[in-house]
């Protein structure tokens, strides 16, 4: 005979002035297996859980009912109170009677009153046919998987290997790096982003728990945390890493001239390249849809020069594995293509370039030598016009949601035309001004009262062309006037996109992602780095725009995750999991395809006692499986059961009201 | 219709090439035109074949039984058999290489009466969908129906149906004759009989007959693909193809006119998840 303690919780006033709490413990009282009842101020506080200690022992209780706030809260606590007490902490139901009672109902107390009885009676009927349950350990594989080789993939790799813990990174282009690379200095402190960066990726190359895989994707992810198995495509890049020394003779000497990524078109790279001066690894590939070797079977002149013999001209993709036990994700940004602005003249007009190109122009290592220009002329800008918010915060054209961090962009672009072009000028239209950060304030503050830049609070609503200038047209909200700006050149501040990839990646992953693309992370404020698959994280712009400090801090947040993840040999994990009778099951297979995590897959049983035919069944992987209980749902046959949920529980809280 | 010579001549070349090992088909009674499945292992046996437009059941249900599991089998589809067909396969029941199908292009089979079955008069689908070898004139495209009888149902109010249905499955005597002719109840063991499930014990009460048949038409929605074994399996004659229309009709519908079995792999609404499904029941 069960013996079930009730605990009903006042939470201060939060329950106690929309629920008749003493009535409550009454009309449990009334219940047959209930041996014990009572309320208390705060069931959480430690003396209320010391009252739960006692009367385990003194009433020798068999399950525990605590009434108070969501499970999400202090299920943990209570359970941590049953096992202190010497009792298995799965035999506790939580019965919500805060949010699902007292919040929800505050205008009428009876009612409220004896819905919250009705919840701690299903309750205690579920308790009754609790099982006795026991963590599961599941095995870790100690490394690490990072997607990704910007400064967040790089920052969350560098932290976890100097915990000793080996990373496989994986970079999909020749050279680690990603954005922060193009960038000339960065806000607010204005120190050279590649001067902070490239120590960074030297450390990647030289970590003896590093493997870079550059050149590279990740294709198929299978398995669960602590054990996943990833599968990665080297593309083929027809150089020979092991014995080419990266002395550059192939690429100078290469006949074949493509536009550059890296310079966003305005120059030209060679046909085996590396990205820029600082890549790493050092080594160049061969851009097969342009060498004209690889195309026409003609040429081969790096061949001819590489003093090693690195260049192969029959080199295959080729596919590896890695096992893993934890996957950090860190695809970056892209940014989003103005062309819809077409009252801007966006693509008619040579002199409207993106804010990228603009950075990629007065970089010390750009293609025009760190100066500004026009591309239609070659002239040096004197009035440069940015304009912010093309794509963000437009629903018409763009997305709905603010960049973040082209406020704070185009500020550093106001001050890096001032440095390049002392007798320039700058007019911002903006939206608002966003600067919420440490010293970002400031930074804007400074840079207006430095460069002495116009700013225009307002819409631009049309560009046209007079003779060689462009003359914008937008609204100053301030004055309320309609103003017009001879300009020379005009910079838009494209918004950030997330990669077009990303819903492919999550699907790989078994990951979630939102209407826009970004991955989504398992909870906005409290889980901001998790997703919702047990040892995948993200790092970074993939999740939602972000500056370099929140991505960094966010890719070392990936680290101490993925360290407390490998803190044991073993993980432990709760055993709210499903199980399939194979006597019953019939192998349809619906609960794998229902499955959202992979976690069922189908094995081969003997049909009858000691028979040779076959059949299928489902098997659920116990490390993969998060308790969701979907596969229950579509069971016809009722061959899968949820510890903590099974239908013999769920039809006892059923038939108690 | 009738393809009695098609079938007779396709069988003997079967077996003759020894490609199937046993052929599922239609007989007639002995003693009146009405005809029963028979499953044949020989040459000798084809003069019992033949197929017209007496030739009701659905005998995909025949691919469960031991007689034919794990050998290679021969067997006639119509339309609707076709697509239950489709799910067992679907559904991981049998393997499409062990089976030999002759789609038949159905013309609509009769009732004891001579006339034409009335779900056959409304049927969407009457030529097989999956085949190895085609019979008859294959039909063009042809629109949903919903037949009168379950438009009139579906006008009634919630209660009206509840008590509808409670007083006409009182004569249910819990045979599980329609579950055993159904083509698509195929489970190790079926959650009516297992011992936990309390709601559908209770001998043949009332409410035990109306839970059982409840549950029984969920697990079919979506599936079904209206055959009606059922209800000529039913000694009471039950109107179970009201439940199984009723459920049809709601899911093509809300389900982006789903019919089941059509497209092989595709495993009926309740069972993938799509952006268009409606999503008006969550506040």
């Amino acid at each position: 005979m069960a013996r079930v303690g009730v605990f009903v919780c006042f939470c201060g006033a939060n329950i106690a002035d929309y629920v008749d709490v003493p009535m409550v413990v009454e009309e449990t009282k009334k219940i047959r297996e209930v041996k014990f009842a009572i309320e208390y101020k705060y069931m959480c506080s430690d003396p209320g859980q010391q009252l739960i200690r006692e009367a385990i022992v003194q009433h020798r209780l068999t399950s525990i009912v605590v009434a108070a706030c969501s499970p999400r809260m202090h299920e943990k606590t209570f359970r941590k109170a049953l096992s202190d007490a010497g009792m298995n902490p799965y035999l506790l139901e939580v019965a919500n009677i805060r949010e699902h009672s007292s919040w929800v109902h505050q205008k009428d107390k009876k009612a409220a009153t004896e819905k919250a009885a009705d919840l701690v009676r299903m309750a205690v009927a579920k308790s009754i046919a609790n099982e006795q349950l026991f963590e599961i350990s599941v095995p870790v594989t100690k490394r690490a998987l990072v997607i990704g080789g910007g400064i967040a993939g790089i920052q969350a790799a560098l932290d976890i290997a100097d915990a000793r813990i080996p990373v496989v990174l994986v970079e999909k282009s020749p050279s680690i790096g990603g954005k922060m690379a193009q960038l000339d200095e960065t806000f607010p402190t204005l120190d050279c982003s590649q001067c902070i960066l490239t120590p960074k990726m030297v450390d990647v190359a030289s970590h003896p728990y590093i493997e870079l895989i550059p050149y590279s994707e990740v294709i198929e992810l299978e398995g669960f945390v602590g054990n996943y198995k990833a599968r990665i495509k080297k593309k083929a890049s027809y150089v020979n890493f092991a014995t080419c020394t990266g002395c550059g003779a192939c690429w100078q000497k290469c006949p074949v001239k493509v536009p550059n990524e890296y310079n966003m078109g305005i120059d030209k790279r060679k046909a085996i390249y590396t990205p820029f001066p600082q890549a790493v690894p050092n080594k160049p590939v061969i851009d097969a849809a342009y060498c004209t070797m690889l195309l026409k079977g003609k040429c081969g002149i790096c061949a001819k020069v590489c003093q090693v013999g690195a260049i192969d001209f029959k080199m295959q993709e080729e596919i590896i594995e890695r096992e893993i036990g934890a996957v950090v994700v860190a695809t970056g940004y892209d940014l989003w293509d103005p062309k819809p602005y077409e009252e801007y003249g966006v693509g008619r007009f040579k002199d409207i370039i993106t804010s990228l190109e603009f950075e990629r122009m007065v970089s010390a290592n750009g293609p025009t030598n760190g100066l500004p220009v026009r591309p239609s002329d070659g002239k040096i800008p004197k009035n440069v016009v940015f304009i912010k918010c093309i794509g963000s915060r437009d629903e018409a054209k763009g997305i709905e949601y603010c960049s973040k961090i082209c406020c704070m962009y185009t500020t550093k672009h106001t001050i890096l035309l001032h440095h390049k072009v002392h007798d320039s000028h700058a007019y911002v239209f903006y939206m608002d001004i966003r600067a919420a950060g440490k010293g970002y304030e400031e930074f804007v503050k400074k840079a207006q009262v430095d460069t002495a830049a116009t700013y225009l609070r307002g819409r631009v609503s049309k560009i046209y062309k007079k003779e060689d200038k462009l003359i914008v047209r937008g609204e100053d909200s301030q004055i309320g006037q309609v103003v017009e700006v001879v300009a020379d050149l005009v910079v838009l501040a494209t918004a950030v996109i997330p990669p077009k990839d990303n819903p492919e990646l999550a699907r790989m992953l078994g990951i979630s992602y939102d209407k826009y693309g970004y991955l989504s992370e398992a909870h906005p404020k409290l889980r901001p780095v998790e997703t919702a698959k047990a040892g995948i994280f993200l790092a970074g712009c993939t999740q939602a725009p972000k500056d370099i400090p929140d991505t960094v801090a966010q890719a070392s947040a990936c680290a101490a995750k993925v360290c407390g993840l490998f803190a044991g040999d073993t993980m432990k994990k709760d055993p709210m999991i499903s199980t399939v009778n194979t006597e019953f099951c019939s192998g349809c297979q619906n609960c794998v395809q229902v499955c959202p995590y992979g976690a069922i897959v189908t094995e081969e049983v003997p049909m009858g006692h000691g028979s040779k035919e076959m059949r299928t069944v489902a098997r659920i992987n116990e490390g993969v499986c998060q308790g969701c209980g979907s596969c229950v749902a579509v069971c016809r046959s009722m061959a899968i059961s949820l510890a903590g949920f099974t239908d013999h529980q769920i039809i006892n809280e059923i038939v108690s009201i | 219709m009738d393809y009695t010579k098609q079938i007779r001549e396709i069988a003997t070349k079967l077996f003759t090439e020894e490609k199937i090992d046993v052929f599922v088909g239609y007989r007639t009674t002995g003693f009146d035109e009405n005809q029963v499945p028979v499953i044949i292992t020989g040459l000798e046996e084809i003069p019992k074949l033949i197929f017209n437009d007496k030739s009701v059941f659905n005998l995909t249900n025949y691919l469960k039984q031991e007689h034919t599991r794990n050998k290679r089998v021969g067997l006639i589809v119509k339309g609707c058999d076709s697509r239950s067909l489709n799910l067992l396969l679907t559904e991981n029941q049998v393997k499409r290489e062990k089976l030999f199908v002759i789609g038949i292009a159905c013309e609509g089979v009769c009732d004891d009466e001579g006339n034409k079955m009335q779900h056959c008069t409304e049927c969407m689908f009457p030529d097989a969908v999956v085949f190895d070898e085609m019979v008859g004139t294959t039909h063009d495209a042809r629109l949903y129906q919903v037949n009168a009888d379950v438009r009139e149902l579906a006008s009634k109010s919630l209660v009206e149906r509840r008590e509808y249905f409670e007083t006409v499955f009182e004569s249910c005597i819990r045979c599980n004759a329609c579950r055993h002719s159904c083509p698509l109840c195929y489970c190790a063991k079926c959650v009516i009989d297992q011992e936990t499930s309390t709601l559908y014990h209770g001998a043949n009460t009332t409410s035990s007959a109306f839970h059982a048949l409840m549950t029984w038409s969920l697990h079919l929605a979506g599936r079904c693909v209206d055959c009606r074994n059922c209800e000529s399996a039913c000694p009471m004659n039950l109107p179970l193809h009201l439940l199984h229309k009723q459920n049809e009709s709601v899911i093509y519908e809300n389900f982006q006119e789903h019919m089941a079995g059509v497209v092989e792999g595709d495993r009926g609404a309740f069972y993938k998840y799509s952006m268009k499904d409606p999503d008006d029941f969550i506040m």
